[in-house]
């Protein structure tokens, strides 16, 4: 079993378009895992049933018992983020503005902040369309990803692979550098980084890979919308074999990634031409290259 | 040499956790005692932001020389990790911690 993870650094480059292109090639082969939790779209294009549904806890905010609360104010002036304000002589927190950093629960001398574990959201166990399963989650207004939450999918797909006896799971993974990607990356063995040649998703590129080069993790590159700007692409053509990266495609900007996004199908669904074959040969080329690797070791 | 491994459960036949921060337990071998401690990490994998360093705090207080893993911590837990000169070790992916301490001692593992 094995675990390729794809990211983009930059937001909005076709990796989830991507992912869910690979998931349906693989058909019953793989558990996909939406680990970009803060906005995820997988399910947009995947039609998961959600078949089993749980409650997922998250972090900590401060509540005033005012059975205890003296209304002595050392919270207020000890809060950083202005979470706290006075309505009807009563302190307040604002949940919106709470950290959970839990200054004010240790210092108020009555014991009337009590730090309490919040629920976030759900996540999911689904059937998807592609004959498969998916592990998903779904935050609730102002809930924010976190590597916790991360951990948890990936746990669960890595749990079910086994389980049932898949080849892969496929993880998309969230924007940035940040916790979330973190811990999207660790246990995986493999990356896919899709990025797009404009000034953003080059730095973000560099950023990204910097971050996978840390975790010891081959990885390989997927350039979308490469003919938007040829000077930019030959950079990143450059960059990736500097720094080794395999060099999976480069795929034209092409509206039909926006015609199948709107019909809620995948681009291998939507598309059996130049852009089907494509996509296809990417995921052959990373199973071969994942063989191999498995291989030599 | 006092040898920590981050792994999934207790006891040398326990599996490997290539994760650090958010690995299940540490377990501390103790080469001169042949002792196995275990520290148990299940506290902080459960927090929301800062696992990483969390961990190395948790993992301090055993003062082991050196520490095996998978990844490899990210930046922020390596940063707090060098603070002390221990000594990493990754490749550890998987496998019992009983293989990573043979990996370990026969040069198979790669330093951080």
């Amino acid at each position: 079993m094995k675990e390729i993870v794809i990211i983009s650094g930059k937001g909005g480059t076709g990796k989830t378009s991507l992912t869910s292109s690979f998931t349906m090639l693989s058909g019953n082969d793989l558990i996909a895992a939406d680990c970009d939790v803060d906005a995820p779209d997988m399910h947009l294009l995947l039609k998961p049933d959600l078949a089993k549904s749980y409650e997922f806890y998250s972090g900590e905010l401060a509540v005033i018992d005012y059975d205890k609360c003296t209304s002595c104010g050392i919270c207020m002036e000890v809060c950083r983020f202005d979470a706290f304000s006075i309505i009807d002589d009563l302190y307040k927190i604002s949940k919106i503005n709470c950290e959970g950093c839990a200054y004010c629960s240790y210092v108020c001398p009555e014991k009337a902040i009590e730090m309490v574990t919040q629920n976030v959201g759900k996540w999911y166990i689904s059937n998807i369309k592609s004959g498969s399963q998916m592990v998903h989650a779904h935050l609730n207004v102002g809930a924010e990803n976190s590597g916790k939450l991360v951990a948890k999918v990936k746990n669960e797909a890595r749990r079910i692979a086994k389980e049932t006896d898949k080849k892969y799971i496929l993880v998309d993974g969230s924007p940035g550098i940040g916790c979330p990607v973190i811990s999207s990356l660790t246990g995986a063995d493999f990356v896919v980084i899709v990025t797009e040649p404009t000034a953003s998703g080059i730095h973000d590129l560099k950023r990204v890979n910097d971050l996978v080069k840390r975790f010891n993790i081959k990885c390989s590159g997927i350039i979308n919308k490469c003919d938007i700007n040829p000077a930019a692409c030959r950079e990143i053509e450059d960059y990736f074999t500097a720094e080794g990266i395999h060099h999976l495609v480069s795929l034209s900007y092409d509206e039909n990634f926006t015609k199948a996004m709107t019909e809620g199908k995948t681009i291998v669904e939507y598309d059996n031409g130049e852009l089907y074959n494509k996509i296809n040969n990417a995921w052959e080329n990373i199973t071969d290259l994942l063989q191999t690797k498995g291989e030599s070791q | 040499m006092k040898i920590a491994f981050s792994t999934k459960g207790e006891g040398w036949d326990a599996e490997m956790d290539p994760r650090f921060g958010r690995a299940a337990y540490f377990l501390i071998y103790d080469e001169d005692k042949d002792t196995l401690e275990t520290a148990d990490n299940g506290k902080v994998a459960d927090m929301a932001h800062g696992a990483g360093p969390q961990a190395a705090q948790l993992l301090f207080q055993y003062k082991p020389d050196v520490l095996i893993t998978g990844n490899g911590p990210g930046g922020n837990a390596d940063r707090v990790l060098r603070q002390t000169g221990i000594k990493i070790y990754i490749g550890a992916m998987s496998g019992t911690v009983k293989q990573a301490y043979d990996k370990y001692k026969n040069n198979e593992l790669k330093v951080f």
